[in-house]
């Protein structure tokens, strides 16, 4: 089961418990627009290769569109559309005045070079400049696009519209990104955890937690939960895991993977593996990898007792009713990583009011942000006794349901 | 052909008749000509010209349409009145005998003639057909509602009011 399919599946959940009849499901599911585009670029050796390139546009009742643009051999229509209509969800969870799309192409960028892969994304931007924008569908970086792919967005999107720096975000800081974008996801997780903590009355400080991926949003949990008080008691990435129950010392875990380019033989502990990680004896367990990676099996094994998704998706529908029957709290992925799509939406932001925030600031207002966003899915959860994932689709079907109510079909 | 008085005193209760003195009647029904047929004959067939109005005397008359039964009409009733409304009008249905049938033809050129000389009896004659046509149209647009369901949906407004059950 893909995230998409897993979103849809949630969806689906929490609509039946509204009762929100079979028509307005349609309606809500259904994305209001699809492009598919050929993108046809000259290789370095003079070769010609034609790729396809997607972006979906979910809805846009609570306003322009926000979504990521991936690059990878797998990405079809279908996910897209999927990942589109989370999108919608997430940033109805933090009400952010944005709908949701996704959008991407089909390749491999590690056949590519430099060169050739700014090629492809200048050519996707002329397929596709005239449905973004600022006020219509703003895309972000996502699986293999990075700051350097948004900021050849940002230049090819200009030549054709002037200069609109706010029609991509995750841009450079150099260029118009913000600061704090690196960290948004992390420190949006840490926001999560530092509430929940409360709510089951454990301290941050000498809370055990467990990290599985150490990428953009693993090595920064790592290192924020740690500095706030947190012990890291076993990591891990696609090599392998290293963990220590008294805790890994996190300063040279960073130097170790600076060297070794991975967590594995990190000194400082013993060597585990992926899985060994999921089910570590510690108190909060963050997947941020891959989806799918906690499924029904392995739900019965984690012996965390609060779950904050860090990847899209990292359990499994049936993990998730297992956790739900133990009593293991899941923070889910709408709520729990939408740091990075906050701060994307300061950057959006910073660029319509032409200012540049500290970093202090966007820290700040993301962590408002993302602990009002924890309290509505809290009350929910509380008045109506259900689970936190259930309760942010519910929130987020409202947000989404009212605005297409308000505006009319 | 002329008909009898007594034909006409009748004639002029049918609604789309009403209101027309007998002298106009009869005058409206000169050219008209009474026309025989057996049971199980076709008057007329969906798709051809409309040539004519034609008034019941005798029997029933089945108008199917694809073969669905669209009406049973009896004596002193009217079909083909659509015919009235202008040249190139075509049967919308087929009428079937389904006994011996007497019936009394109009042939609309001729009234359409006599509306262009504004003929009061012609005239009114019309504005009763669009009576009958309104009323008619009344009841299709009933049926079209109780077919959805019986009363109008409110999907959205239903939604809206959902929603405010699950405030937040």
């Amino acid at each position: 089961m893909t995230s998409a399919d897993a979103a849809n599946y949630y969806f689906k959940k929490a609509a039946r418990i509204m009762d929100v009849g079979e028509r307005i499901e349609t309606l809500l599911v259904t994305p209001l627009r699809e492009v598919k585009a050929q993108v046809s670029i000259e290789l370095d050796n003079g070769e010609i290769r034609t790729f396809q390139g997607f972006r979906c546009q979910h809805d846009n009742s609570r306003g322009p569109m926000k979504g990521g643009l991936r690059y990878h051999p797998q990405v079809d229509a279908e996910e897209v559309m999927g990942l589109a209509s989370l999108m919608t969800w997430k940033t109805a969870v933090v009400n952010l005045p944005y709908g949701g799309a996704k959008g991407g192409i089909t390749v491999d960028p590690s056949t590519l070079s430099l060169k050739e892969l700014e090629r492809l994304t200048r050519k996707f931007v002329d397929q596709i400049h005239d449905v973004i924008g600022p006020t219509r569908d703003i895309p972000g970086p996502d699986l293999n696009t990075n700051p350097q792919v948004m900021a050849w967005i940002m230049d090819q999107y200009s030549k054709y519209h002037g200069h609109a720096p706010a029609v991509v975000t995750g841009k450079p800081v150099e260029l118009y990104g913000s600061k704090g974008r690196e960290t948004a996801t992390a420190r949006g997780l840490l926001s999560v955890c530092r509430q929940i903590l409360q709510d089951v009355g454990l301290p941050m400080k000498g809370m055990r937690f467990a990290v599985q991926g150490f990428g953009n949003v693993g090595s920064h949990v790592s290192r924020l939960f740690a500095e706030a008080g947190g012990v890291l008691v076993a990591v891990s990435d696609v090599h392998g895991g290293v963990q220590n129950p008294r805790g890994l010392d996190v300063p040279g875990l960073f130097e170790h993977v600076k060297r070794q380019g991975s967590v594995k033989n990190f000194g400082g502990g013993t060597a585990c593996t992926n899985e060994e990680v999921l089910t570590a004896d510690c108190d909060v367990l963050v997947p941020a990898a891959l989806g799918s990676v906690v499924d029904k099996e392995l739900a019965k094994e984690v012996r965390a007792r609060i779950v904050l998704e860090g990847a899209n998706a990292p359990c499994t529908p049936e993990a998730d009713e297992i956790f739900e029957q133990r009593g293991v709290l899941v923070v889910p992925d709408i709520l729990a990583n939408a740091g990075g799509v906050t701060v994307s939406y300061f950057e959006w932001v910073q660029n319509l009011q032409h200012v540049t925030w500290d970093e202090e600031r966007v820290n700040s207002e993301l962590d408002r942000m993302m602990a009002e966003a924890y309290e509505k899915v809290g009350q929910i959860s509380r008045s109506r006794k259900l689970a936190l994932r259930t309760s942010a689709y519910v929130l987020a079907i409202g947000r989404v349901g009212k605005a297409t109510v308000l505006r009319g079909i | 052909m002329s008909i009898t008085t007594q034909l006409v005193k009748k004639l002029v209760q049918i609604p789309i008749f009403g209101g027309l003195t007998v002298g106009e009647a009869a005058a409206f029904f000169e050219v008209a000509h009474e026309a025989s047929v057996g049971k199980g004959a076709t008057l007329f067939r969906e798709g051809d010209d409309g040539d004519a109005l034609l008034v019941i005397l005798e029997g029933e008359v089945a108008v199917t349409r694809k073969g669905i039964e669209l009406a049973r009409l009896g004596k002193h009733t009217v079909l083909g009145e659509m015919s009235l409304m202008g040249e190139g009008e075509v049967r919308s249905a087929t009428a079937t005998a389904l006994t011996d049938v007497k019936v009394l033809n109009v042939p609309s050129k001729r009234v359409q003639k006599m509306l262009k000389d504004d003929d009061v009896a012609a005239l009114k004659v019309v504005a009763n057909l669009a009576q009958v046509m309104s009323k008619r149209l009344q009841a299709i647009n009933e049926r079209l509602v109780s077919m959805s369901g019986g009363k109008k949906k409110e999907e959205l407004a239903d939604f809206g009011r959902i929603l405010t059950t699950w405030q937040f």
